[in-house]
C-alpha cells in the first residue's frame, strides 16, 4: 500500500481548509447583523417615526490614510472627526447623535468599492460620505448608487465624476466643492484687468496628466492666449515623474513671464520652484493648481520666503471671513496644534460634507436618502457651509461657490482675488526673487 | 531650439549622476548575490530620511552627513543579509528572493510612515539651490557635487575591486559561487559584506535623492526602482562602471525627449531598453552571461 | 473497485468543492461577501494562469498586469465604441481573451529569448510600457480611463452574476492547469524549467513551448481583466496596470505552492479576502504594512515551498508515523518450510 496520499486528494484537503478558512474569514466580517441580507433594493427608511427618535445616526465612509493619497485623507479625517464633534456637542442632528465609521481603502479602487458595500450591507450605515479624489469617488459612487444613497462628497470635482455613468443614470452625487474647470478664471480675469503696458505678454503651461489638474490650466491657456498672452510652453507630464528637472528647466528656458502649474500635490510645486530657483529664473506670477493650499505641508518643504508671492485657486482658506469658518479654525489649531495658516484646505471641505449633510437630514426630518437625493437637487435649495453657500445643478456640481485665488504673503496666507471680493488683500503684483 | 537640447544634454548627464549613486548599490548586489533587490528604493528613502533626521535635529551639513549614514546604512545592509536573505535556496530562490526584499520594502515602509508621518521632507543646504553659470548655462551645485561623488564612489568601489583582497573575493563569487567556495573563498561572508557595501553607497544616493527631489515621503520609493532596474540591465549586471554610463545615457535620452513630449519620455526610457536587450542581451558592459541557469 | 469508478472518485474532492462554491451565494447572500467572492475568484483565475507559465516554466513574469489592464481596456473600449450595454456586455468577454494572447505574442517574442533576472526587468519594463500609453493615448481616455455601461439592477443581487462568471472561469482555469500539468506540455515546460539548455537537447522545441503557455497565460489574465473592469464599473491607468499587482501574484501563488495547481488556488483564497479585510479595518497608521511584510518574511523564510507541499509533507508524516518506509523482508521461518520441502 502506499504510504502516502495521492496528490490529488492531499491538493483538495489543503483546498477544503483553505475554503474553510476563507468561509470563516468572510462570515467574521458579515457577522454584524446581515443573516438574510435584507439590503433593500430602494433606499433605507430609518429614523422617520413621528416620535422622538434618538437612535444615533449612522454615517460611514472610506479614506485614504494610506497609499498614494494619504497626506490628503488623513485631513479629510480630520475634518470629519471635527464635524462630528461639533454636532453631537450641540446636541445630535434632531437630538440624534452621529456615529460616524471611517473605513482605510489604501488609495485603491478595489478596496473603496469593497468599503463602501461593507459599509452599507455590514454596518447598515444611514448615510454615506465620499472619499478622497476623484480616481476614487467614481467606482464608489457606482456602488453607492445602486443602493439609492446620497453621495455628498468635497474631494471628486473633475469633470469626469459628474460625467460618470451612474451619476448620470441615478444623480446621486454632490460635491460640496468648487467645481474645478472655472477655478483660474478670477486669475485670468486679474490679468485682464490690468492695463495692457503692464500686462504680461508670454505664459508657460506645465500640466500634469491628471484629471484634475488639467481642465482649469487649460481653460486658463484658452482664455489668456484670446487676451493675447503668448503660449510659450504648454506640455503634458507624467503624474508620477519621479524628476521634474527637465520640464521644469525648459519652462525656465522659455522665460515666461507667467507660469500656470498644474500640479497635485506639494512635491511637484517645490521641485518646479527649486528648479527655477536653479535656473535663476523668477516668473514675475507663479499660480498652481493644487499644492500651495496644503498649508504647513507645503511651507516646510519650500521655505515661507520661497512660498511669497505663490498663488493657489481655491474655494476656502483659513482666514475665510466667515464665523462657522472662523470657529473650525480655532477648533482645528486647538486639537492639532500648527497655526491657521498651516491648516489645509481638505479639512474645511470635509467639514462641509458633514454641514451640508446635517442640514439635508434636518430638512428632510429624516435619513431618507431618495428624499435627501430631491432636497439636495431642488433649485430652491440653498445651504451653508464653512466654505460658503453651497447650491446644487443636476449634475451635482456647486454652482454657488465662487472661486478665488489665494497667495501667500510672508508665512500667511491671504485672499487676492477677486479683488473687490470681501476679504481681498492687495495681491503681490510681482513675485520677488528667491530667498536663498 | 538648440539650446533646448543642450540644456537637456546638459540635464541627462547630470541628473544621470544621482541615478548612478542610487543603481550602484544594487548593479553591486545584483552582481554578486544573484538577487533583485527590490527594496532598493525604500533604502533610498530610508538615506534621504537618515541625512534629513542629522540636518534637521544636529544641523550637521549634507555630505558629512554621510560619514555617518554610509555606515550606517552598511550595518543595516549586513544585517538585512544575514537574516533574510542568507537562508534563501532551492529552486524557487528567484521568486523567494524577489518575496522576501518586497517584505523588507513593506516593513521599512511602514516604519517609516510610523516615525516621519507622511508628510513631505525636503533636504536643505545652500547648494541645493544655487548654481553655477557656465556657458550660458545654469548648473546647479548639488548636481555637480552628486555627480563628482558618483565619480568618486565608482572609483573607489573599482579600487576595491580590483586592488584589494577582498576584490578579488567578491570577483570570484560573481564569476562563479561553486568554485569560488573551493578555492577556499567564505562567499557567505563576501555576500553580506558587499550586500552591506551595496547599501552603504545607497546612502550617498539617498541624500542626493533627498535634496533634488523636491519632497519626499515613505511612499515615493515605488517609482524609482523600477527605474534603476532598467538602468542596471542596460548597463550590465554587475558592471558598476556600466551603471553609471546607463544612467547617464537613460536620463539623457529621456530629457532630450522631453523637449518635444515628457509624457513619451518615460516610455521611451523603456522602450530602449527593450530595444538594446534585442540587440545586446547583455547589456553594455555586463559579463554575465545572460542565459546561465 | 473498479477502474472506473476509482478514477471517478478522484473527482470527488473537486466537485464538491465546485458545488459548494456554487451554493456559496445562496448561503450567504450578503453583497459584502458576494463582493469578497468575486474578487476573490478574479485572483483565483489570475494566480491560475501566472501560474501556468511562470509556475511551470520557471520564469517569473512580473508583467502579467500588462494582460490584466489590457484585457479591462479591451472591454471597455469595445463596449463603448460598439454600443454595447447592459448584459450584453457579458459576450465582449472573449473579445478580451483575444486581445491579451494577441499581446502575448509579441510581449513573448521578445521577452522569451533572455532568462531569468533579464526575463523579470523586461517584464517589469513592458508593464510600465503599457501603463504610460494608458495614460498617454486618447482612445485609452488617458488619466481619465474608460468606464462600462452601467448596470440599472438591484444591489441585493448586483453580484450574483459577476461572481457565477468569475467561478465559471476559475473553474475552467483549474481544469485547464491540471490538463497541462498532466500533458506532454506540461511536462516540456517543466523541463524547460529544471535545465532549458538539456530540455533542447532532447528536442524540446523551447521557444515555442514558452510561448504557447504565455499566450495562454495572457489570455486568461486578460479575461480575468475584463471581468474586474466591469465589475468595479472603471478602469484608469493606475489601478488597471497596478505595479503591485505582479507581487501579490506571485506571493498567492508562491504561499500555495508553486508549480501546483492547487497551490495558486490556496494562495489566492487566503491573501486575497485578508488583504480586502486588513485593509479596511486597520486605519491605524502603518501597521497593516508591517504586519503584512511580516508575514511575507515568515511565510518565505519557514514554509519555502509553499502549503500544499509542505501541508502534504506533514499530513504523510503525520500518517506514517511510526511506521517503517519499506517492508521489512519476510521472517526466517520460510527458510525452514523450504528446508523442509527439500528433504
Amino acid at each position: 500500500m502506499r504510504p502516502h496520499l495521492p496528490r490529488f486528494s492531499r491538493n483538495a484537503l489543503a483546498l477544503g481548509a483553505a475554503a474553510t478558512l476563507s468561509v470563516g474569514v468572510l462570515a467574521a466580517c458579515s457577522s454584524s447583523g446581515s443573516s438574510s441580507g435584507t439590503s433593500s433594493t430602494t433606499s433605507p427608511t430609518s429614523g422617520t417615526s413621528t416620535a422622538a427618535n434618538t437612535t444615533p445616526i449612522t454615517i460611514g465612509a472610506s479614506l485614504s490614510l494610506t497609499g498614494d493619497f494619504s497626506s490628503d485623507g488623513i485631513n479629510y479625517e480630520h475634518g470629519y472627526d471635527l464635524w462630528v464633534n461639533d454636532v453631537n456637542k450641540a446636541g445630535g442632528i434632531d437630538g440624534r447623535q452621529v456615529k460616524l465609521t471611517i473605513l482605510n481603502d489604501n488609495s485603491s479602487p478595489t478596496q473603496v468599492a469593497t468599503n463602501y458595500r461593507t459599509l452599507i450591507s455590514v454596518d447598515h450605515v444611514d448615510l454615506t460620505f465620499g472619499p478622497f479624489s476623484s480616481l476614487l469617488t467614481t467606482p464608489a459612487d457606482s456602488v453607492v448608487a445602486h443602493y439609492g444613497y446620497a453621495f455628498v462628497e468635497g474631494a471628486g470635482g473633475a469633470p469626469s465624476v459628474f460625467q460618470s455613468p451612474a451619476n448620470e443614470a441615478d444623480h446621486n452625487i454632490f460635491d460640496v466643492s468648487l467645481p474645478i474647470k472655472d477655478e483660474m478664471v478670477p486669475f485670468v480675469n486679474y490679468i485682464a484687468s490690468l492695463p495692457a503696458s503692464q500686462r504680461p505678454k508670454t505664459a508657460a503651461y506645465p500640466m500634469a496628466d491628471d484629471p484634475f489638474a488639467d481642465p482649469p490650466v487649460q481653460l486658463a491657456q484658452q482664455m489668456l492666449s484670446a487676451l493675447g498672452v503668448k503660449t510659450v510652453y504648454s506640455k503634458i507630464f507624467p503624474e508620477e515623474a519621479a524628476d521634474y528637472k527637465a520640464p521644469a528647466d525648459q519652462v525656465a528656458a522659455s522665460g515666461a513671464q507667467i507660469v500656470v502649474l498644474g500640479s497635485t500635490d506639494v512635491p511637484t510645486v517645490s521641485a518646479f520652484m527649486q528648479a527655477f530657483e536653479q535656473q535663476h529664473y523668477n516668473p514675475k506670477l507663479f499660480i498652481a493648481a493644487a499644492g500651495p493650499d496644503q498649508g504647513a505641508s507645503f511651507t516646510s518643504v519650500v521655505g515661507k520666503a520661497n512660498a511669497t508671492g505663490v498663488m493657489v485657486p481655491d474655494g476656502w482658506y483659513p482666514g475665510f471671513d466667515n464665523a462657522a469658518s472662523k470657529a473650525l479654525v480655532n477648533e482645528y489649531v486647538a486639537k492639532y496644534g500648527g497655526t491657521a495658516s498651516s491648516m489645509s484646505s481638505d479639512v474645511a471641505e470635509a467639514y462641509s460634507v458633514g454641514q451640508v449633510m446635517e442640514q439635508a437630514v434636518k430638512a428632510t426630518s429624516g435619513t431618507d436618502n431618495a428624499k435627501i437625493i430631491a432636497y439636495l437637487h431642488d433649485a430652491s435649495t440653498t445651504l451653508t457651509s464653512v466654505q460658503g453657500p453651497v447650491k446644487f445643478d443636476s449634475l451635482g456640481e456647486n454652482g454657488e461657490s465662487d472661486a478665488f485665488v489665494f497667495q501667500w504673503q510672508n508665512g500667511v496666507f491671504d485672499q487676492v482675488l477677486p479683488a473687490s471680493a470681501p476679504g481681498s488683500v492687495s495681491i503681490i503684483g510681482t513675485k520677488p526673487n528667491w530667498a536663498s | 531650439m538648440a539650446r533646448e537640447i543642450y540644456q537637456a544634454i546638459v540635464d541627462g548627464i547630470l541628473v544621470g549622476g544621482v541615478y548612478a549613486l542610487m543603481a550602484v548599490g544594487l548593479t553591486l548586489i545584483f552582481g554578486v548575490l544573484d538577487i533583485i533587490n527590490i527594496a532598493q528604493g525604500i533604502l533610498v528613502i530610508l538615506g534621504a530620511y537618515l541625512s534629513y533626521e542629522l540636518a534637521a535635529r544636529l544641523h550637521i551639513d549634507l555630505f558629512l552627513g554621510l560619514l555617518v549614514t554610509v555606515p550606517a546604512m552598511f550595518v543595516i545592509g549586513v544585517v538585512i543579509q544575514w537574516s533574510f536573505i542568507r537562508p534563501l535556496r532551492g529552486r524557487e530562490r528567484t521568486s523567494m528572493t524577489l518575496l522576501v526584499t518586497y517584505a523588507i520594502a513593506l516593513i521599512l515602509e511602514g516604519l517609516l510612515y510610523q516615525v516621519f508621518g507622511p508628510n513631505f521632507k525636503q533636504l536643505n543646504a545652500w547648494y541645493v539651490t544655487s548654481s553655477v553659470h557656465v556657458f550660458g548655462f545654469y548648473l546647479p551645485y548639488i548636481y555637480l557635487f552628486g555627480f563628482a561623488l558618483a565619480v568618486a564612489l565608482v572609483a573607489a568601489l573599482y579600487a576595491l575591486l580590483y586592488r584589494t583582497r577582498f576584490g578579488r573575493s567578491v570577483r570570484a563569487t560573481m564569476q562563479d559561487e561553486t568554485a569560488a567556495r573551493l578555492v577556499g573563498i567564505d562567499t557567505n561572508r563576501v555576500a553580506a559584506i558587499t550586500f552591506g557595501i551595496g547599501v552603504a553607497v545607497t546612502a550617498a544616493g539617498g541624500m542626493v535623492y533627498g535634496a533634488t527631489s523636491g519632497g519626499f515621503n515613505p511612499n515615493s520609493g515605488y517609482d524609482l526602482i523600477s527605474r534603476l532596474l532598467a538602468i542596471i540591465i542596460l548597463g550590465g549586471l554587475g558592471s558598476i562602471g556600466g551603471a553609471l554610463a546607463a544612467s547617464v545615457f537613460m536620463l539623457t535620452l529621456e530629457a532630450l525627449v522631453d523637449v518635444w513630449s515628457p509624457n513619451w519620455a518615460i516610455v521611451v526610457f523603456y522602450a530602449a531598453l527593450v530595444l538594446v536587450l534585442l540587440i545586446r542581451p547583455t547589456g553594455f558592459f555586463g559579463r554575465q552571461p545572460v542565459r546561465a541557469q | 473497485m473498479s477502474g472506473l469508478a476509482k478514477r471517478s472518485a478522484k473527482f470527488a474532492w473537486p466537485l464538491a468543492l465546485i458545488a459548494a462554491a456554487a451554493v456559496f451565494p445562496v448561503v450567504f447572500p450578503n453583497p459584502v461577501v458576494t463582493n469578497y467572492g468575486v474578487f476573490t475568484l478574479i485572483f483565483v483565475i489570475v494566480a491560475s494562469a501566472w501560474n501556468v507559465f511562470s509556475g511551470y516554466s520557471g520564469y517569473i513574469s512580473l508583467g502579467h498586469a500588462v494582460f490584466f489592464g489590457s484585457g479591462a481596456y479591451a472591454l471597455g473600449i469595445a463596449a463603448t465604441d460598439w454600443h454595447v450595454t447592459g448584459t450584453a456586455t457579458f459576450a465582449l468577454l472573449p473579445l478580451t481573451a483575444i486581445v491579451g494572447a494577441l499581446i502575448a505574442v509579441p510581449f513573448g517574442l521578445v521577452a522569451l529569448r533572455v532568462r531569468r533576472h533579464t526575463f523579470i526587468v523586461i517584464t517589469i519594463a513592458v508593464f510600465f510600457i503599457f501603463q504610460l500609453m494608458a495614460y498617454n493615448f486618447s482612445f485609452t481616455g488617458g488619466s481619465i480611463g474608460v468606464s462600462s455601461p452601467f448596470l440599472p439592477w438591484q444591489a441585493a443581487t448586483y453580484n450574483n452574476p459577476f461572481y457565477y462568471i468569475a467561478l465559471g472561469c476559475a473553474v475552467g482555469t483549474i481544469a485547464v492547469a491540471w490538463l497541462i500539468r498532466r500533458s506532454r506540455f506540461g511536462l516540456q515546460l517543466r523541463a524547460i524549467r529544471d535545465d532549458e539548455d538539456r530540455a533542447r537537447g532532447l528536442g524540446v522545441r523551447a521557444m515555442r513551448v514558452k510561448l504557447t503557455a504565455f499566450a495562454l497565460s495572457g489570455a486568461v489574465t486578460a479575461v480575468a481583466g475584463g471581468v474586474w473592469f466591469f465589475y468595479l464599473t472603471q478602469v484608469q491607468p493606475p489601478s488597471g496596470f497596478d505595479p503591485l499587482f505582479d507581487l501579490s501574484v506571485v506571493l498567492m501563488a508562491f504561499l500555495g505552492g508553486l508549480g501546483t495547481v492547487s497551490g495558486p488556488i490556496l494562495g489566492a483564497l487566503i491573501i486575497e479576502p485578508g488583504q480586502l479585510y486588513l485593509t479596511a479595518t486597520f486605519t491605524n497608521g502603518y501597521l497593516s504594512e508591517i504586519l503584512l511584510g511580516a508575514v511575507f518574511l515568515a511565510v518565505v523564510l519557514f514554509m519555502p515551498r509553499g502549503i500544499v507541499p509542505t501541508g502534504g509533507e506533514w499530513v504523510t508524516r503525520m500518517r506514517t508515523r511510526g511506521r517503517p518506509a519499506i517492508t521489512p523482508p519476510a521472517p526466517v521461518a520460510a527458510d525452514a518450510e523450504t528446508a523442509e520441502a527439500r528433504q
